[in-house]
């Protein structure tokens, strides 16, 4: 399971609507401000899917990443699963 | 010497706002006093310049921020210090960038800038009120013959930049929306996630050097904090 938390404000948004076009991960909204992004083995983001600038990109996960950064790109990265310590 | 005398600046005890560590675990909090200190936006920030005409002609001429104060004086206070002269550009809202030229010195090479994040880590950013500003900014100084970055969006900023003559790293950059108590709960547990990873390191040989390892502690947090 990898979870991603996501900041209900404009420039992280793209993030939760990438994930529910991609499909395969169950998002929630919680009252307090945050999205949970959950999918059982993988979650990927499209840079240019999301229309998000570099500086922006480069601080993708700063809601939060219950998970691992497998591949990391300028334009996609895919997260999954981790046994790391949180 | 000057009308301070040298004796109270020789003396440590008076020195000590200057010169002491500030050790952050020996001083009061605000919460525990209940007095809230309040600030009024930026007066002024203020560098040393080596280059009295070229900074005058770039902040006053090419910039167009109007001179608006200057004092001139001899070296008071700690010994050797130079005659000097202070001046103050208007950079809007009551705000002023400042410079020391202190007459007859010669740069230091530990003050030469530098190329690197760690230099430009230390710069005045100016607010503008629209993109229509912003782009204004951009356009006029790069017609002006200045190099100047390309737009960069931050996550509630977007900016340009470009060095003044003496090297100093200057910011034009526009709000994109206003802050929210999230904002500040996010900020909040963000740099919680950090402290509390180095305060576990503290004394072990490994130190804290991947974001990825603030985030997951910050989904810990978050985790709690939306799910309890």
């Amino acid at each position: 399971m990898v979870t991603l938390y996501v900041l209900d404000v404009p420039e992280f948004m793209p993030i939760v609507e990438c994930a529910r076009a991609r499909g395969g991960c169950e998002i929630k909204k919680f009252a307090q401000g945050y999205y949970r992004i959950q999918a059982p083995s993988e979650i990927v983001l499209n840079r240019k899917d999301m229309k998000m600038k570099p500086a922006v990109w480069y601080g993708l996960f700063t809601g939060g990443l219950i998970g691992e950064i497998k591949d990391w790109g300028r334009d996609e990265v895919r997260v999954v699963g981790t046994n790391k310590p949180l | 010497m000057g009308e301070h005398g040298n004796s109270a600046y020789m003396d440590p005890s008076k020195r000590a706002y200057r010169t002491a560590d500030v050790d952050v675990s020996t001083l009061k909090r605000a919460k525990d006093d209940n007095v809230q200190l309040r600030l009024d936006g930026v007066d002024h920030t203020a560098r040393p310049t080596w280059k009295l005409r070229e900074t005058v002609e770039f902040y006053r001429d090419v910039l167009g921020l109007p001179l608006v104060h200057t004092i001139s004086a001899r070296g008071w206070g700690a010994p050797g210090h130079p005659d000097f002269l202070h001046f103050f550009f208007d950079a809007g809202k009551g705000a002023t960038i400042a410079f020391f030229y202190y007459l007859g010195t010669d740069r230091p090479e530990r003050y030469m800038p530098e190329d690197h994040h760690f230099y430009a880590a230390n710069h005045t950013a100016w607010g503008v009120e629209s993109p229509e500003e912003l782009v204004r900014w951009k356009e006029t100084l790069e017609a002006r013959g200045l190099n100047v970055s390309p737009y960069t969006r931050h996550e509630i900023l977007e900016s340009i930049y470009f060095r003044d003559p003496n090297g100093y790293p200057l910011e034009i950059t526009l709000r994109l929306r206003d802050l929210h108590r999230l904002d500040a709960k996010d900020a909040e547990m963000t740099l919680d996630a950090a402290m509390q990873l180095e305060d576990e390191r503290r004394g072990q040989p490994e130190r804290l050097k991947d974001i990825d390892t603030v985030w997951r502690r910050k989904g810990k947090l978050v985790s709690e904090f939306v799910e309890g």
